[in-house]
């Protein structure tokens, strides 16, 4: 059975999505019963296999018994199955606070929980697969699930639904044009396979246009700056239960692969790698200074955050950009951390939306007296934006520094240092509205017991917490897991 | 304007760089690579005579298995976006008849609909059947089959005015059957792992036959799967596009 993990951690989502509803009409908890335990048996599974991968190496799992390039292959490496850790870990707390949104019937709860199933099985297989194909398989059952999800959020929803749907088909489409160039030049579909054909040289075109197809596609799906248009309304307008999830993941993943193809497959001794990082390297720049300034002019905390993740995601591909190991593991380490914040600033507005029915930050006068858990989170998560040790932020920062020292780029370092001060502006804009701002005295849709929230919400709060500061203190441990795989990709 | 740009800027890469092979050149890469040891190896490995099923159902199984849960993901989807708050009662097509020019019958409805629905549905599903289980020797599969039955449904529901009707399938059941395809899909993988073997590796199912009958098993298996999970879609999807459409519940 040892062996399997890698398809059981996909499988176990799967089937609880696909036999959600039949359960939910028997008995009206049973479907989401089952979709909680299955998330938790695929979390438990990911950390066996980050052991099994940290003690024994690469596994590559055959679908089928089918040799690659002729059958489908799993690939995982010590960098994949520290996202899919990640990936269970936020699936499984969203999966548990979903519980407190959304209406009862049992055709919208099941159907709900079944979508969200769906969701994370997209993730982890986009995550896991080692070929191009499967890929887009799980990329477009990701994308699906998620345009339901956002347009579950209302009439709103509906209509960022209904834009992302455009951008994103448009982004699958550019997807497929990528892989199809790259198939008729070689003629296979599996990951390894076309690296080495890649790699005997001859085919500098063909990775050309392939690869400015690929940055569009993966760009607008991960809302990397000229290609975020969809985003802030859709993280924006999202269906409250799930929103961590889709904001702290989902733009990470294509982030994921967008490497893969970069440093993987091509490698980096093609001619116009040159051009094409200093491509990404300008839409990073403008996305971190965008992002952040657009920020600052919100007012609804969503919104906020919304638009932080473009420039977030930012931080992510100039660590692509600089194409070092050091900065490629801070990239990651960003990656990680970012789920975690961004997922736990998600749970925070939640729970407070929960208790009090608002998303305004001039309406969140002193609010810590009365939520202190929600309040730490979103203050532990505040100060990892901005970078301040011992957080997680400061330190995937400071890798992607100490990279772009390594190249000499400068502007690069300037860029980041700015980025963060204009992050600091807009965080302590709400640290202040929650510590010093006067109580506007709303009332408390919940006050049942004696804790402050439910227990579903309360622990996703405690996690994220623990993991930001977890992440930060244990940063060289992580940053050792990720170089097994790093060292040696890269320029 | 834009679609005049996007359009150039797709097609400029194309022309500017020579990245595709002709059209039909049996040297290129994508006829020699892999093809090659499909052509070869399909009969024997897969048995199955048809090499299109070989590809989609045992090689590349694991594709086809998320590409039949796409479908079930649609038809939840617009049961949740499309009918989520049924309002009013979408108005009967009687409410329009008064209105209608009456000119003489026209000749569709000279047709005894009774007599003909019931005898072409049975074909149809007859139809389907052989669709299903001949996917692995000739044309066709499950994704065909599915249609075929969803079909039939769509044919009885809207043509056929029944005070009780055969056979009603709410959303909320239909939906479940959607979803039911794909795990008997997906059962079959996890099957093989009680053979040892790995996930789809049809040949270690656990029964005591002749390992080219037991990938003819999986396949049929697969194929049945496919075919529940698209007929569900179809039926729910039907239901749920019959149901008043309204947004006005802004909850946020």
């Amino acid at each position: 059975m040892k062996e399997n993990i890698p398809v059981l951690i996909i499988l176990l989502p799967l089937c609880s999505a696909l036999l959600c509803l039949l359960l939910t009409g028997l008995h009206k908890r049973l479907g989401r019963a089952l979709v909680v335990l299955a998330t938790a048996g695929s979390l438990v599974l990911s950390v066996i296999q980050l052991r099994t991968v940290i003690t024994e190496g690469t596994i590559h799992y055959a679908v089928g018994g089918y040799e690659p390039p002729f059958g489908i292959e799993l690939v995982i490496d010590s960098l994949n199955a520290l996202i899919i850790v990640m990936i269970s870990i936020i699936g499984f707390l969203t999966v548990l606070f979903a519980e407190n949104f959304g209406d009862d019937r049992p055709v919208v709860k099941g159907s709900a929980n079944a979508i969200l199933a769906l969701l994370i099985t997209g993730l982890l297989g986009m995550t896991s697969t080692g070929d191009m194909f499967n890929l887009y398989v799980f990329l477009e059952i990701t994308s699906l699930s998620a345009y339901c999800l956002i347009a579950m959020g209302g009439s709103k929803g509906v209509v960022s639904a209904y834009r992302y749907m455009l951008v994103g088909t448009i982004a699958a489409t550019f997807y497929l044009l990528g892989i199809g160039i790259l198939y008729s030049a070689t003629g296979t579909l599996n990951m390894g396979d076309l690296s080495a054909i890649l790699n005997k040289g001859g085919y500098d075109d063909v990775m050309l246009v392939s690869m400015s197809f690929l940055i569009a596609a993966f760009g607008i799906k991960m809302a990397l700056f000229p290609f975020h248009g969809w985003q802030p309304s859709a993280y924006t307008h999202a269906e409250p239960g799930t929103r961590p999830l889709i904001t702290g993941v989902m733009g990470k993943i294509p982030a994921l692969a967008m490497f893969r193809y970069f440093y993987c497959i091509y490698g980096t001794d093609y001619i116009y790698v040159k051009y094409l990082l200093i491509l990404l390297g300008v839409f990073s720049v403008f996305g971190m200074l965008y992002g952040s300034l657009m920020a600052m002019g919100q007012s609804d905390i969503r919104k906020i955050l919304a638009y932080s993740s473009v420039a977030q995601i930012g931080y992510i591909s100039l660590g692509f950009a600089i194409g070092t190991p050091v900065a490629l593991a801070g990239s990651f380490l960003h990656m990680i951390g970012h789920a975690f914040m961004k997922g736990g600033l998600f749970f925070c507005t939640g729970a407070i939306r929960f208790k009090y029915g608002t998303v305004n930050i001039d309406d969140f006068g002193r609010i810590y007296k009365k939520m202190p858990l929600t309040c730490g989170l979103l203050v532990v998560a505040a100060l990892s934006m901005i970078g301040i040790p011992p957080t997680a932020g400061f330190f995937s920062k400071w890798y992607l520094a100490l990279g772009a020292a390594g190249r000499h780029e400068w502007i690069y370092i300037a860029v980041l240092v700015i980025s963060s001060l204009l992050n600091a502006v807009y965080f302590f804009k709400v640290i202040e509205k929650v510590f010093i701002q006067q109580d506007k005295g709303l009332d408390d849709k919940w006050s049942k017991g004696e804790l402050e929230l439910p227990l579903t919400i309360i622990l996703p709060v405690v996690v994220c917490f623990i993991a930001i500061l977890g992440i930060g203190i244990f940063n060289v441990k992580l940053f050792d897991i990720l170089m097994l795989t790093l060292e040696g990709v890269g320029l | 304007m834009t679609i005049i740009m996007l359009i150039v800027v797709i097609t400029v890469p194309f022309i500017a760089f020579d990245v595709l092979p002709a059209i039909g050149d049996p040297e290129s890469p994508p006829n020699s690579h892999v093809s090659d040891y499909y052509i070869e190896h399909a009969i024997d490995e897969c048995n199955s005579p048809n090499m299109v099923t070989a590809v989609i159902v045992d090689y590349r199984a694991f594709d086809t298995m998320f590409e039949t849960t796409v479908m079930f993901l649609a038809g939840i989807s617009v049961v949740l976006i499309m009918a989520n708050k049924p309002r009013r009662r979408i108005p009967s097509p009687g409410d329009f008849k008064r209105t209608r020019n009456t000119g003489g019958t026209p000749i569709y409805q000279t047709i005894n609909k009774d007599v003909m629905i019931s005898t072409i549905e049975p074909l149809i599903l007859i139809y389907a059947m052989y669709v299903l289980f001949h996917g692995e020797v000739s044309l066709g599969g499950g994704f065909q089959a599915g249609a075929l039955i969803g079909m039939t449904y769509l044919l009885d529901v809207m043509a056929v005015k029944r005070d009780k009707p055969i056979m009603n399938l709410t959303k909320f059941m239909s939906a479940a059957i959607a979803g039911l395809g794909p795990f008997i899909y997906a059962l079959t993988g996890i099957i093989c792992f009680i053979g040892g073997g790995l996930y789809l590796q049809y040949n270690k199912l656990p029964f005591n036959i002749h390992e080219a009958e037991l990938h003819s098993i999986g396949i049929t298996a697969v194929e049945i799967g496919v075919t529940i999970g698209v007929a569900g879609t179809i039926i729910t999807i039907l239901n749920a596009l019959r149901e008043r459409i309204s947004f006005d519940d802004d909850n946020d």
